[in-house]
């Protein structure tokens, strides 16, 4: 079971680390619109990233799909990088769901998180045998050309409840924090 | 010349970091996960600072930190975590077992780089 609460927080949980961290430059921008995760035909055939976020309340799956046409891989991929388009697409989605990790840990002290795998993308259509409590697609299109379809999945052991302050989101990443 | 290591199992991170430092006249090594680490920096005395990533295969970066200190306790190795990883706990265990610095992902080489040369100096 999950309130209405902690979905609209992992939504804009979500949105804040995607706006933040699938693009390469501040001043990019970030487009990001609900779809239905069964939408297929957004970025067919594709391969997703899959990164899980644990707790003892809940498993949270957040599964990119970067469309591999020439724009997207244009945007991720800089020039006389040694790195595979699937290596960077990786790394991408490590950031996206770290800056979730970061945020849900305000929250729920005991997470843990994956590093990515990749799966193909047809399981996706088997997310609903999981009885998640919480599924949700975005097509995410940064700078009007590099294409990523996003699946936000999470399956609760315990009622799930929680108010996420998003307006107090900080960048505090890349600062180095001596001890 | 003093040497730094740079530890992380995403060779897009590896390319990133090291080519950042190396651009910036720093003699830079690289290694796949903690247990290419480890070995690296007991083949290479002269590395002065490490940068490494927490969850990779094979032995993780603060495995492979408190290896560093029970094995090399000798060494004066500065070590800074490079992570997504941003969990209280975590850094405590860092801290615990020696590490000098953390820094949560993504890498912005511009706000550290005078604070690395001094700590691989």
């Amino acid at each position: 079971m999950i309130s209405d609460n902690a979905k609209g927080s992992i939504d804009g949980i979500f949105r804040k680390a995607a706006q933040s961290r699938l693009v390469l430059a501040a001043g990019d921008t970030c487009e990001i619109a609900a779809i239905p995760t069964n939408d297929a035909g957004l970025i067919p055939e594709a391969q997703v990233v899959v990164l899980t976020i644990s707790s003892i309340l809940f498993r949270l799956m957040l599964m990119l799909q970067f469309d591999e046409g020439a724009d997207t891989r244009d945007y991720f991929f800089a020039e006389g990088s040694a790195s595979t388009v699937q290596e960077i697409f990786s790394e991408q989605a490590n950031l996206c769901c770290g800056a979730m990790n970061q945020e849900l840990l305000r929250y729920f002290p005991d997470l843990g998180m994956s590093t990515p795998y990749v799966l193909n993308a047809h399981c996706i259509a088997h997310l609903e045998d999981l009885k998640p409590a919480y599924l949700a697609s975005y097509a995410v299109t940064v700078n009007q050309a590099a294409r990523i379809k996003a699946t936000v999945c999470v399956c609760t052991h315990a009622p799930l409840d929680f108010v996420a302050d998003l307006s107090a989101l900080e960048e505090s990443c890349g600062e180095l924090e001596l001890f | 010349m003093s040497k730094i290591l740079v530890v992380d199992d995403s060779s897009t991170v590896r390319d990133e970091v090291a080519g950042f430092l190396k651009k910036n006249g720093l003699d830079v090594d690289t290694a796949v996960d903690g247990r290419d680490g480890l070995a690296k920096l007991k083949a290479s005395p002269g590395i002065k600072l490490v940068i490494s990533d927490v969850n990779m295969p094979n032995m993780d970066g603060l495995t492979m930190v408190e290896k560093i200190r029970g094995e090399l306790a000798n060494t004066s190795v500065n070590i800074i975590m490079l992570t997504t990883e941003s969990s209280p706990a975590m850094k405590e265990r860092g801290k615990a077992a020696g590490v000098k610095g953390w820094i949560v992902k993504p890498f912005k080489g511009d706000a550290v780089l005078e604070t690395f040369r001094k700590l691989a100096g």
